[in-house]
């Protein structure tokens, strides 16, 4: 009791770390196991498993399999991430091509992602690709006005918030289910989206309201997040359930705008290789009828094909008064059926 | 590690350092905290190290050739070869690489300095063993940023001492250190860290395209963000101090309740700004040798505060806005005005001026600065893609760290909390604001995606 009345925080801070660090050790292999794995033991002490995962809504007493839905994503990806890591040390300075095969060489699945680049470039606007019959109508990009935005979506990551922000012709005419550090995993199922009656999900807004056009730029904050096959693969499913919800709706991929030189130096998963990769498996996406890709990234790159630092400040948003630059490049790569 | 804020420093490095420090005979715990010191340098900056120990064996010589006999030109050559080191590394810093910036240079080697002109000058009249030396500069709780603590304020702490019979327990001496550390700890993830993102953002936005009423609410948001975050970290740089035995060291002594900008300088960052006093100022006379030589003298301070804070010119002009502003108000606005109209004018100096003087420090690129300070005062043309909502927008979603920050920096605050600060109800709340910040910390600790906001 003496020590009590002299030092009652102490007591009260010990005590609690303590706890949450037994709590820690005994639930590192159930509740907490994705957790442990993403953290490293030696940089990290052991009461952080707690208060990550209580960041997430997993608790002790949380069942396994509860966690398993809530994070197990994630939990993955990390690994995963793990494994670019490594890969790309080794392939510093070689081409995407290459370094993209060697990660395939390393991933657990058969096949890989090769299928990605059999003429990727070429792809894009070849309306044949999907080996369609050649009969139907070849669609081009040409030049429209604002209006045409009028019954158009976009739906994207702060990036198109900034859009939505501060390109004035775009805000007053279309639609935007944007959110801050939105992926394409958590695109369709986070309820973001404000109605009148409280928030929901695309998914559920996709099913209320309809659009004639449909932009979608995500890719950045899952940069890190497993590799590229997994990114398509999540980014597929979400384009085919927009497609069974909107089928009269053009859908636009957008490239993922590049980061600056400055930014990408140095930095293993916010680099324009990676952002490369991922756009030219994206332009596989498309089917050149319903799903269209484009990439604003030229409307916005120096010479050397990184986004031109003097039109953002931190490397990776488009300053204010650059959003002009997308905006243009919208108005001039349209598809009118 | 070196950061007070870090998990692996609240959770492992202090624990096992005061248990350490405390289960050492009294004899040996200087040499304790001296190592302790060592290896929290070390985690932080290895490649530096030898500069650190380099600079403390020679100052410690000439220290104690000081001691045996007293020599002008002795304490020059100390002080040219401090000055000088502390320059040469602000100059590689800032156009070599900035991790040629050794990790507290600007601060022990003020501590040198003040020691060497305290020994020249017999204020420190016995002379000291090298532990000791050695211990007061380089000691962890202050060796990052500070407070430049003087060394008979050293000698102070009974822990160290084997005659001394302390009042306090070696507990209570914990538990009151603890009191100021959560407060600091608080103050800097809770507040601080939060609004450098909206300080983040504006920058984000581009300041050409920023509503006037979102410039002054960044003005302010960044004033703020500045004093919580060096006010927290002297508290818990104080606090770490207090829990092994030292006096509590006012850095902070609520700054914007002062009447007059020379006033706020000296109760922000008090311990840099006596230093200036007693180590520039008065050694130059300060102003008992006429108006035009006070001038002189102050122009010198605030020009080596500017450069002191960084080598771009953006932190002269700094240095030299305020030296007007001190020199206006010591020679116009106070001798000349009626009283109560000159103490508005000092109010308004601490409470506008001040905030826009933080934003000369804040923006080191002279285009932006003035392209910021158009925004503010939005008579001289028009900014380019303005969203006016973005005040409101950004309001919306920081005013519940601008409220408590607003609530922090009323003067009278502080005071009512440290008075009663072992009330039991303080304690509760003490316990439960460790953890919220605990909590809001490792969110990001050893997350590669930490913010995930794009």
């Amino acid at each position: 009791m003496k020590f009590l009345k002299e030092c009652p925080i102490l007591i009260g801070i010990v005590t609690i770390a303590v706890i949450l660090t037994v709590i820690s050790f005994a639930c590192q292999k159930q509740v907490y196991s994705d957790y442990a794995e993403e953290t490293d033991p030696v940089k990290t002490p052991a009461l952080a498993l707690v208060l990550k995962g209580a960041r997430d809504g997993v608790f002790p007493w949380s069942s396994v399999s509860d966690q398993g839905e809530v994070v197990s994503s994630e939990g993955e990806l990390v690994v995963a991430t793990g494994e670019d890591a490594g890969t790309e040390g080794d392939t510093t300075g070689q081409d995407v091509e290459t370094a993209q095969g060697q990660q395939a060489g390393q991933d657990t699945t058969d096949d890989g992602p090769s299928w990605l680049y059999g003429d990727a470039n070429e792809a894009v606007s070849d309306n044949d690709v999907s080996g369609n019959d050649s009969e139907e109508e070849v669609y081009e990009f040409t030049e429209v006005d604002d209006d045409y935005f009028s019954d158009a979506l976009f739906i994207g990551d702060s990036r198109t918030v900034g859009l939505s922000e501060y390109c004035e012709p775009l805000d007053e005419r279309a639609t935007f289910y944007s959110k801050v550090s939105l992926t394409i995993f958590t695109a369709m199922n986070k309820d973001f989206v404000k109605t009148d009656d409280g928030k929901i999900t695309v998914d559920e807004a996709l099913q209320k309201n309809k659009f004639a056009k449909i932009y979608i730029m995500l890719g950045l904050n899952e940069i890190g997040t497993g590799d590229t096959e997994y990114f398509t693969t999540a980014y597929k499913e979400v384009l085919d359930r927009i497609v069974e919800l909107q089928p009269d709706a053009i859908i636009y991929i957008q490239g993922i705008m590049h980061v600056t030189a400055e930014k990408a130096n140095g930095d293993k998963n916010f680099n324009n290789e990676k952002i490369n990769a991922r756009n030219e498996a994206l332009a596989q996406l498309a089917d050149q009828k319903t799903i269209f890709y484009i990439d604003m990234n030229e409307a916005v790159d120096d010479e050397d094909g990184n986004l031109d630092s003097s039109l953002s400040f931190d490397g990776v948003h488009l300053k204010a008064s650059s959003y002009e630059r997308w905006h243009e490049f919208l108005l001039h790569n349209a598809i009118v059926r | 590690m070196v950061n007070f804020s870090d998990l692996n420093f609240i959770f492992r490095f202090l624990p096992i350092f005061l248990i350490a420090f405390y289960i050492t005979p009294i004899r040996f715990r200087t040499w304790t905290l001296f190592l302790g010191s060592l290896l929290f340098y070390a985690v932080g900056d290895l490649r530096m190290l030898p500069a650190l120990l380099a600079a403390i064996i020679v100052n410690f010589l000439f220290g104690k050739a000081q001691f045996a006999e007293k020599s002008k030109s002795m304490l020059f050559f100390i002080l040219a070869i401090d000055a000088g080191m502390l320059i040469e590394f602000k100059i590689l810093g800032q156009f070599v690489n900035s991790s040629l910036m050794p990790i507290g240079i600007s601060f022990y080697i003020f501590k040198m300095i003040s020691y060497q002109m305290d020994v020249y000058s017999g204020k420190i009249d016995k002379e000291v063993a090298f532990i000791d030396v050695a211990t007061y500069f380089s000691m962890f709780p202050q060796i990052v940023s500070g407070p430049i603590m003087r060394y008979d304020r050293y000698l102070e702490n009974p822990m160290l001492k084997e005659y001394a019979a302390g009042e306090k327990s070696i507990l209570a001496h914990i538990e009151d250190g603890l009191r100021y550390f959560v407060l600091g700890l608080a103050m800097k993830v809770l507040i601080a860290d939060h609004l450098s993102m909206l300080w983040h953002d504006i920058g984000t936005i581009g300041y050409e395209s920023i509503s006037t009423p979102l410039a002054w609410l960044g003005a302010y948001a960044y004033t703020m963000e500045l004093y919580f975050d060096f006010w927290g970290y002297s508290l818990m740089a104080a606090g770490i101090g207090v829990m092994i035995g030292f006096p509590f060291i006012i850095n902070f002594d609520q700054p914007y309740g002062s009447g007059s900008v020379s006033e706020f300088y000296r109760r922000w960052h008090a311990t840099l700004g006596a230093w200036f006093r007693d180590y520039v100022y008065f050694p130059l006379g300060g102003s008992r040798k006429g108006n035009g030589r006070t001038i002189f003298n102050l122009l010198v301070v605030w020009l080596i505060t500017g450069f002191w804070h960084g080598i771009t010119p953006n932190f002269i002009l700094w240095g030299v806005i305020l030296f007007v502003i001190i020199v206006i108000e010591k020679y116009l606005v106070f001798p000349k005005l009626p009283e109560g109209l000159a103490r508005v004018v000092g109010k308004f100096n601490v409470l506008v001026l001040i905030p826009l003087t933080w934003v000369v420090f804040a923006i080191t690129d002279f285009d932006m600065l003035a392209m910021y300070f158009m925004r503010l005062f939005p008579f001289f043309g028009q900014g380019i893609a303005v969203n006016d909502n973005d005040f409101f927008k950004n309001i919306g979603v920081y005013w519940m760290i601008l409220l408590p920050g607003i609530i922090l920096v009323i003067p009278k605050v502080f005071e009512f909390w440290e008075n009663r600060r072992n009330h039991v109800v303080f304690n509760i709340l003490w316990i439960l604001l460790f953890w919220f910040c605990i909590y809001s910390i490792s969110g990001s600790a050893g997350n590669p995606f930490l913010y995930f906001r794009f």
